[in-house]
């Protein structure tokens, strides 16, 4: 349903300005009509084990009963809206949450809650700077995880699946070049050379590994990220993505303080 | 571009971390934990012996996260040479920091013209240079306990009271002649020429009497207590130096003018939600604070150090003691208030700020308009985010996104404040520069520190009522401002960095610049940040302590 609203807008979806790599990126990650390159395959039980909330094989417990069995008020919302398999069955709401490193990982914070906000339905997404939350019904996330966990938009040692304790964005990395974490969730297996979680996201120690693959390289972790840097495409080279800043605050303060003089701007 | 060498934060980078602060890689997990800390391991010491003695578990570092799996880093205190754990900069921790606040909480100014005319035109009293200064010596008795009516009454110990005085402010040059030096706060001597011709003028020929209450009092009750003490004791006085009937209903006067008609509070009322009476930290306009602080009549060509220390001040007591005690409690907001006061960083971005306006602009001679708040306000936020960007130090020291928000948009504010000379346009580039580095960096704050940031430029021109005030007069308790961390210090640098680029003496109250000049108070406010210093050193000599009272240890 979705598409077809964007298909009938008057306007097409621009996503995001700016003329930079940086900023197509972005875009691509925002639009739900590009797909998402698939990295590595995470299996199913392990994305269940490291999001912590349920046993692998376990029921989904639930807070209601299926939504076919509730006799719900008449209401235009509901008849509008299709709920999704999570809460059509009444799951729980559950979360998964991410700490991307400044140092080029793959997405960061607000670009994330863009991308979540076009391409899933029924999530509520919170941002701050050092973690980024999306709770969803408990099967929708494990869905979502999935596609999370395993493309493009994961790098194993630059972006972090952590519940609590979640600092380690904006620090130095460590030398073998993981990102901090002080409840150490991961490591890096030196033999496979694959990052692996030991303790799931809020650092509950697992019985066994889970594999997340191996690191990207700086080169190629700079070809996907979303993140301007000095060292990498300076933001101050985006003017077009200034430029846009600028006319927002502008538009803003004149429609607070003169809106008159923002008609027409 | 500044050049590395010159950078202001380099000393502290070298100094925090053993790495070259371009390093992007270091070590963890190996510094032995919380162990590697002084303070922690003195903190333990303390915990064990206190759970040992009293049988209930106390601090405990090894509970909850590990604390130390990193380098547990020192800050250095900006503007001095200082450095010092973290935990030295809790207010608790911290004496020069609580009698910072002590200091503002318990001093009151009150109005003397209002009683004078009472004594004169109601009860034919003469008051003279000679009766003022009598009635200077009973109040500076009677305000720290002394009793003056009643002749069988309890009274204070000098000892616990040490700290409490009162002195007379007035603009009229030939009034102050005559005034005993021991009870004047002289403006011209305290000033320098040209600030002290503006504040004479402001002030005129009235006559006000700045009362600094018991330190000890402010702790046990509070701010609200301030006034209300002045004021029974100015009563008293006035009663016993005049020799007036106590009980006449003139007397009443008196009261009146000095808790309603002529008291001026440090800090305004806060309504029931935030439930504080006058002179808390909640009610104190940035305007007022900024006029606390002393470093304009010390540095008078330096307003990028004008405007920093009120920063240091407002950080401390807006986000540590107000909103990390008042309003929340515990420890987390140190971190956040810290950022803008320690290791020389916010200072290289405004000094840098300063330069760029100065050369392209001049000081104070820009027009306020949208064109140089967008060209200031970029090019400050720029730089900022390129120094985290270019210096991982830099960045891991900042390791919050609200603390590099603050601190690049506080240098974008000061900077546009200093180019136009107009605290309004600052706060408007204040928020420029949060969403420029909101799309730049992609994160900002926490949930909620953005929230005013998203939605701020619209009301930062308004000075219409309900929608808005001139800057120097809002405060903490103004709507938007009234729930977060990071940003209150930072507006009342603005004011000052507006005020300073103009080289005016004072940002709102003329009385209140004037009262914080005082020699006598415990606190030094012309340079708040050396004083934290102090305290965090454990050198700084406070007021209020019980020590007299108490067992000796």
């Amino acid at each position: 349903m979705a598409e077809n609203v964007r298909d009938e807008m008057a306007e097409k979806a621009q996503f995001y300005p700016g003329e930079t790599k940086i900023a197509e990126n972005r875009r691509k990650y925002m639009d739900p009509t590009q797909e998402l390159k698939r990295l590595r395959e995470i299996p199913d039980e392990d994305i269940v084990r490291l999001l912590g909330h349920r046993e692998p094989g376990e029921e989904y417990p639930s807070v209601h009963p299926p939504l076919e069995e509730m006799e719900e008020p008449e209401c235009p919302i509901r008849e509008l809206v299709e709920p999704t398999e999570g809460a059509k069955a009444g799951d729980r709401i559950r979360y998964i949450q991410f700490t991307d490193s400044v140092y080029f990982a793959p997405i960061h914070p607000y670009i994330r809650a863009r991308m979540y906000m076009w391409r899933y339905r029924g999530v509520d997404t919170g941002t701050l700077s050092g973690r980024q939350i999306i709770e969803v019904r408990e099967r929708d996330l494990e869905k979502i995880s999935k596609e999370l966990l395993e493309t493009e938009i994961f790098d194993p040692a630059r972006t972090g699946v952590r519940g609590a304790t979640v600092h380690g964005h904006s620090l130095r990395l460590d030398e073998n070049g993981l990102m901090f974490d002080a409840l150490r969730r991961y490591r890096l297996n030196e033999e496979t050379g694959e990052v692996e979680y030991v303790k799931d996201q809020v650092g509950v120690e697992l019985d066994e590994p889970i594999p997340v693959g191996k690191p990207a390289d700086e080169d190629e972790l700079k070809e996907r990220t979303t993140i301007y840097r000095i060292d990498g495409v300076p933001y101050r080279e985006d003017e077009e993505l200034i430029q846009v800043v600028q006319r927002i605050h502008e538009l803003r303060t004149l429609a607070g303080y003169r809106p008159d003089e923002a008609e027409g701007k | 571009m500044a050049e590395k060498e010159e950078k202001l934060f380099m000393k502290a980078l070298k100094e925090k971390f053993e790495e070259d602060p371009e390093d992007v890689t270091t070590h963890f997990y190996d510094y032995g934990g919380w162990k590697q800390s002084e303070r922690k391991r003195e903190f333990k010491e303390w915990a064990d012996k206190i759970a040992e003695e009293r049988g209930i578990p106390h601090y405990n570092p090894d509970i909850g996260v590990p604390l130390g799996q990193r380098k547990l880093m020192p800050y250095q205190v900006s503007g001095t040479d200082v450095f010092v754990e973290g935990d030295d900069l809790h207010f608790v921790n911290n004496a020069a920091m609580q009698q910072m606040w002590d200091d503002i909480r318990r001093t009151v100014i009150v109005g003397m013209d209002t009683a004078h005319r009472v004594l004169e035109r109601r009860l034919g009293k003469e008051v003279t240079p000679e009766t003022i200064n009598e009635y200077m010596e009973t109040l500076n008795h009677a305000l720290p306990g002394g009793a003056v009516v009643q002749e069988h009454m309890v009274e204070i110990h000098p000892g616990l009271t040490w700290d409490c005085y009162a002195k007379i402010i007035t603009g009229d040059l030939e009034l102050a002649d005559e005034i005993d030096d021991r009870f004047l706060i002289d403006i011209e001597k305290l000033f320098p020429e040209e600030q002290a011709e503006q504040l004479i003028k402001a002030i005129g020929d009235r006559v006000y009497q700045v009362l600094r209450m018991p330190t000890i009092v402010g702790h046990i009750c509070d701010g609200a207590t301030m006034y209300r003490w002045a004021a029974m004791q100015i009563a008293m006085s006035f009663i016993c130096a005049y020799k007036i009937a106590a009980g006449e209903a003139a007397v009443s006067d008196f009261a009146y003018a000095s808790k309603h008609a002529e008291v001026i509070n440090m800090g305004e009322m806060l309504p029931a939600r935030r439930a504080r009476g006058e002179n808390e930290p909640g009610g104190v306009p940035f305007g007022i604070l900024a006029d606390c602080v002393q470093t304009m009549r010390k540095y008078p060509d330096d307003p990028a150090k004008v405007a920093l220390e009120v920063i240091g001040a407002g950080a401390m007591l807006y986000d540590q003691i107000w909103l990390g005690s008042y309003m929340s409690g515990g420890v987390g907001f140190t971190q956040y208030a810290t950022a803008v006061y320690t290791d020389n960083i916010l200072d290289d971005y405004v000094y840098y700020g300063l330069d760029y306006v100065e050369d392209k602009y001049g000081l104070a001679e820009a027009d306020p308009d949208m064109e140089v708040v967008k060209d200031v306000a970029t090019e400050v936020t720029l730089y900022g985010l390129e120094q985290y960007e270019r210096y991982p130090a830099a960045m891991e020291t900042h390791f919050g996104g609200s603390q590099r928000a603050a601190v690049v948009a506080a240098a974008s504010g000061c900077s546009v404040a200093f180019a136009t000379g107009h605290s309004q346009a600052g706060v408007n580039g204040w928020y420029l520069s949060q969403l420029l580095h909101k799309e730049g960096h992609g994160r900002l704050g926490f949930y909620g520190y953005d929230l005013q940031d998203q939605c701020g430029a619209a009301n930062s021109l308004s000075v219409r009522s309900d929608e808005g005030l001139p800057l120097e007069l809002r405060g903490p308790n103004y709507p938007n401002y009234a729930m977060n961390v990071g940003h209150l210090g930072e507006y009342a640098g603005i004011v000052q960095a507006a005020h300073a680029a103009r080289g005016d003496a004072f940002c709102v109250n003329p009385l209140v610049k004037v009262a914080f000049a005082d020699p006598d108070l415990v606190f030094d406010f012309t340079e708040p940040r050396k004083e934290f210093a102090k305290g965090a050193l454990r050198e700084f000599e406070p007021a209020g302590e019980r020590d007299i009272i108490i067992p000796a240890e």
